[in-house]
């Protein structure tokens, strides 16, 4: 164990110990302001951890803790995008759950915060399949009660479909993963420690039936889990009933972390002798999303339904990137998640400003934002431009190379379902922003200009600090991975492409 | 020649004997209500004293009428033949048919008094045929998983080839298949032999099956219909205990104290089905009849979970 | 392999209380009133942990007696205890509103067996273990997985979901006890404890929408969509 070891196994340490002081902090302290800087501590020295964390993990992929705990270039990806929503949306959380009115139960609401953010920054470093399932299986469980922090009657029905339908598809994964221990015991004989690493090697040997089934299983479970469709149906009623923050979490941290179990599953079945049917269907389903989320965006009448839908699109394009392969597909990916974590937060806090000013969920009672909200509404609108992949945002800059990624392999069909559905999306979302922020002269004509009518009449509201400063936090790195795509980033992801099809390091 | 003779004593045992059968079903169901109940030799005397009565026909009946009865009667007298009664082996005339043949016998018979029930033209026999239709497509079909089932099971459809495997193979004997075809079976023999939850022979009008169609009888005719049923369900306890759930105690040699022992055997055995039936009897209450289906559809799982469980030993 | 080469009375054994474990399930599948279905779910719980026995002692894995006791007592005595107190709430006994009559979705499950069978025989064929008591709890598997997904999908009391999911994990269960015995511990007793924990939720967000939404059904719960 040399030194480099060392401080990686330090950083770890802050990474996983920082959010659960959190919570023991916040349970007994009892008191809302504590609370919520506790969990800013947390989150500002997780984020940091993960900083220092990312080049070491480059070196070479190394394992805590007798095998369990794994550090790697992809996982460390993953973790500074789950970091990254963590802090935004912690000082998010300290604007918007004041405005609540829930002073009595918010000490709660931060140690759930904390939490939730534990179990998300555990999946990604868990080297057991099988502890990487109950930590996936955990964050359910903890989300449930953020989702239904409110205790409104949608939210708590929305908290139920959410845990109803992703427990019974995540135990499709649990099935699929004992048939690749089972498949793995007729080779490695019956009791082995069931890791990322133990199932590649033996994948090649692995009997590709049983291979294959357990392989569609864990994508629909994990696909589950990721709002692919059709099993996406969770995602709107959860995204769009929690507090906003959460909804941010669930967005760009939690579905990143379900996602990584695909991408590590799909590593897996290169290696066996499975053919092209797992890229074949990882792409497809990933084309699905793509289709249901523009079918639901064009008619959303729901302002958070309407980003939860987007998180769908996002998820499906993320999932061709990886379906498609290859170093480009990879990296574009890659990049799409952590531009989508930043961007889909920014969304998200702009509608929880939104919601907060207009008293209202319904796009169609949300005029003339930024009278309203001049400061935010103008970096929300900037997101959503952002969000549908146009330039000069890094979701453009993703979205191409995942394109150029899959006019490059067999599955070139999916670029071509890809392009038109992004334009219907692109048009769609924009449509709905229009509406809110230049819309309503149909509506009263004279009033809107007098400030008579009713969603515009509102005086500007006084946005708090702690709202705007997270958006500026995710807009200014959107716009400068836009601009620029650092050589050290295109770096890592080599690394990281050539982790995941098993060449030698670059 | 003594294969000859013990043939006729099987259809013999199984026309003397089924109306004992009744007798002690019904009076226990009385005995476990707390309830002094009609004697054993009851239906005997049921059976004598409608003998010599007269019988009435309906001005409308025609020849069905009267030959419906008799091809009941005679479809219930074949059956023994093809089955182990009294021995475990097969005895001259056995092989005329298997268990499917033996089930499509049963099937006309009770086919002959749907007919004679539409062909006494009362509104009663209508319902009556009617609902026995009914009832009987919703319980062949199990009926026919059933024999696949135990066709897969010994890989044969003579009864006698599976009596001999249960009975000399605990392992097949105790394995799911086996089980779950004695628990599908148990179900239709509830439902074939009116017990509840269906009981179609009651007098109660909204719930009468088999004694709509036989309303308009009387006298004789009556008497072999009767006959008939109890002969039925003699032939269905002995497939159900004979074949599949207790196939031990039978002649192996043919000897008169063999066939007699066996006999007395079957009397055990049936009490112990009996007492079984009583007890379903007693603590299930009478369906409605849209819900018939309920029971046969438990049945028809419980034969298609035997033909899985039958695929992988 | 553990389960191909077996003395055929054990064989015998598995298969049996596999397959009562599904009649189980049926049971749960075809009746109406919630207490039988709590009363079936502790009983194959306990048949799952008479598995688990059965497998320790002819395959020669002690640690699985222990499993076995913490079976019997998680799923077979403190989880049906938990949603006894759920149900107890809720001041329902029957389902009221199933969109499949009890006995259709018997049929439609008898279906699912025979699909799960297709595919557990395919798998069997390809691995050259047909007929073995492998495929067997991989057919069980599977059906428990597809007859919790029907419950799920056809009925609406909370209490009837949380069963079927319940049922989706003891499938799971019992065929990994069957086809992976060695799986190691840790695993096996974190899985348990993750079960408990999730009764545990379920039992907080029953008692929210009693409270907050007013219903025990989640046939009610509709005002989400699109």
């Amino acid at each position: 164990m040399d030194a480099n070891d060392r401080i990686v196994g330090g950083l770890l340490g802050v990474i996983l110990l920082a959010p659960l002081a959190a919570v023991l902090g916040c349970l007994l302290a009892r008191r809302p302001r504590p609370a919520e800087y506790l969990n800013l501590t947390a989150a500002v020295s997780v984020l940091a951890a993960v900083l220092l964390l990312l080049p070491r993990a480059l070196v070479r992929t190394l394992t805590f803790w007798h095998g369990y705990l794994i550090v790697d270039a992809l996982g460390a990806w993953v973790l500074l995008s789950v970091a990254s929503v963590y802090l935004l949306s912690s000082i998010y959380a300290i604007g918007y759950m004041r405005r609540l009115d829930e002073a009595g139960r918010l000490h709660r609401f931060y140690a759930l915060f904390a939490g939730f953010a534990l179990t998300t920054l555990c999946g990604p470093l868990m080297n057991n399949i099988g502890v990487y399932w109950i930590a996936i299986e955990l964050t359910t469980l903890v989300s449930t009660f953020l989702v239904c922090f409110e205790l409104r009657r949608d939210s708590v029905e929305a908290a139920w479909k959410y845990i109803v339908v992703v427990s019974a598809g995540i135990s499709l994964a649990l099935l699929g993963i004992i048939l690749f221990y089972w498949a793995g015991s007729l080779r490695m004989g019956p009791t082995y420690d069931l890791t990322w690493a133990a199932l590649r090697t033996v994948a090649p040997q692995l009997n590709p039936t049983v291979a294959l089934a357990a392989f569609l299983l864990v994508l629909i479970g994990f696909g589950t889990k990721v709002g692919l469709a059709p099993m996406h149906t969770w995602l709107p009623d959860a995204h769009s009933e929690g507090p906003a923050p959460v909804s941010a979490m669930l967005s760009g941290a939690l579905l990143n972390t379900a996602m990584i179990g695909i991408v590590r599953f799909l590593q897996v079945a290169d290696r066996g002798r499975l053919g092209a049917l797992p890229r074949l269907v990882v792409v497809s389903i990933g084309a699905f999303s793509l289709f249901i989320a523009a079918l639901f965006i064009v008619r959303q009448r729901g302002i958070k339904r309407l980003m939860a839908y987007s998180s769908v699109e996002h998820m499906g394009i993320m999932t061709l990137g990886f379906g498609f392969g290859g170093p480009l597909g990879i990296a574009g990916a890659l990049y799409h998640m952590l531009g989508h974590s930043l961007n889909k937060s920014l969304m998200f806090f702009g509608a929880g400003n939104t919601m907060q000013a207009f008293h209202t969920k319904r796009i169609s009672r949300i005029h003339r934002v930024l009278r309203s909200l001049p400061a935010s509404g103008l970096l929300w609108l900037a997101g959503a431009v952002a969000i549908t992949g146009a330039p000069p945002f890094s979701l453009f800059l993703s979205e191409l190379t995942i394109m150029r990624a899959g006019l490059a392999g067999v599955n070139a069909w999916a670029v071509f379902v890809m392009l038109p559905l992004l334009v219907v999306i692109f048009v769609g979302f924009l449509d709905h922003f229009r509406a809110m922020y230049f819309g309503g002269h149909t509506a009263a004509p004279a009033g809107a200009q007098t400030g008579g009518s009713a969603g515009a009449a509102r005086a500007p509201v006084r946005e708090s600090v702690w709202c705007v400063l997270p958006m500026w936090l995710a807009l200014v790195p959107l716009l400068v991975l836009g601009l620029w795509w650092p050589q050290a980033i295109s770096h890592y992801f080599s690394v990281v492409a050539a982790q995941l099809s098993g060449k030698a390091v670059p | 020649m003594r294969d000859i003779l013990l043939q006729i004593a099987q259809v013999l045992s199984v026309m003397l004997l089924a109306p004992l059968l009744q007798g002690v079903i019904l009076q226990w169901e009385e005995r476990v209500q707390r309830a002094q109940g009609p004697g054993i030799l009851q239906p005997y005397r049921d059976l004598w004293k409608l003998l010599h009565k007269q019988a009435v026909v309906p001005e409308t009946a025609s020849f069905i009428y009267w030959i419906a009865p008799v091809v009941a009667f005679t479809c219930m007298l074949t059956v023994p033949i093809l089955i182990p009664v009294l021995t475990d082996y097969p005895l001259p005339l056995s092989d005329m048919g298997d268990i499917l043949g033996g089930g499509f016998i049963l099937t006309l018979g009770s086919f002959m008094i749907t007919l004679a029930g539409l062909d006494s033209g009362g509104a009663y026999g209508g319902i009556g045929a009617s609902r026995a239709v009914m009832l009987g497509i919703l319980a062949e079909p199990t009926l026919i998983l059933v024999f696949v089932g135990i066709t897969l099971l010994a890989k044969a459809m003579l009864p006698f080839v599976v009596n001999h495997l249960l009975a000399g193979q605990p392992a097949v004997y105790w394995g799911p298949a086996h089980l779950f075809l004695v628990a599908a079976f148990f179900i239709l023999l509830l439902v074939e032999t009116d017990r509840l939850p269906i009981h179609s022979s009651t007098h109660i009008e909204v719930y009468m099956i088999d004694e709509a169609r036989i309303l308009e009888y009387s006298g004789p005719l009556l008497a072999l219909l009767k006959w008939a049923a109890m002969m039925k369900q003699f032939i269905l306890y002995t497939i159900f205990c004979n074949v599949l759930l207790l196939p031990w105690w039978l002649s192996h040699h043919g000897s008169a104290i063999g066939a007699v022992g066996a006999a007395a055997a079957l009397l055990g055995k049936f009490s112990f089905v009996a007492l079984a039936v009583v007890f379903v009897e007693t603590v299930q209450s009478r369906l409605r009849y849209f819900r018939y289906q309920e029971p046969l559809a438990a049945s028809f799982l419980l034969a298609v979970l035997a033909i899985v469980a039958n695929q992988l030993r | 392999m553990f389960a191909v080469h077996l003395p055929p009375l054990a064989a015998s054994l598995f298969s049996l209380l596999a397959i009562a474990s599904l009649l189980l399930a049926f049971v749960m599948l075809g009746s109406r009133w919630l207490k039988d279905y709590l009363l079936a779910f502790a009983v194959q719980s306990w048949l799952i942990a008479l598995l688990s026995v059965a497998i320790g002692y002819y395959g020669h894995y002690p640690e699985l007696y222990l499993i076995a006791v913490l079976t019997a007592l998680f799923r077979g005595l403190l989880l049906p205890y938990l949603l006894l107190r759920i149900v107890r709430q809720m001041n329902v006994d029957r389902e009221l509103h199933e969109r499949l009559s009890p006995s259709s979705s018997l049929v439609v499950g008898a279906l699912l067996v025979i699909f799960a069978f297709v595919v557990a025989d395919h798998v069997g064929i390809s691995l050259g273990i047909a007929g073995s008591v492998a495929v067997l709890a991989l057919t069980v598997m599977l059906s428990m997985k597809l007859i919790g997904f029907l419950m799920l999908a056809v009925r609406g009391e909370v209490i009837s979901q949380i069963l079927g999911l319940l049922v989706l994990e003891n499938g799971i269960f019992l065929g990994s006890q069957i086809l992976v015995p060695g799986m190691p511990l840790l695993i096996e007793l974190v899985i348990l404890f993750d079960l408990l924990v999730v009764v545990a939720c379920f039992g907080v967000l029953v008692r929210y929408l009693l409270l907050h939404a007013g219903t025990s059904s989640a046939h009610d719960l509709r005002r989400l969509v699109g």
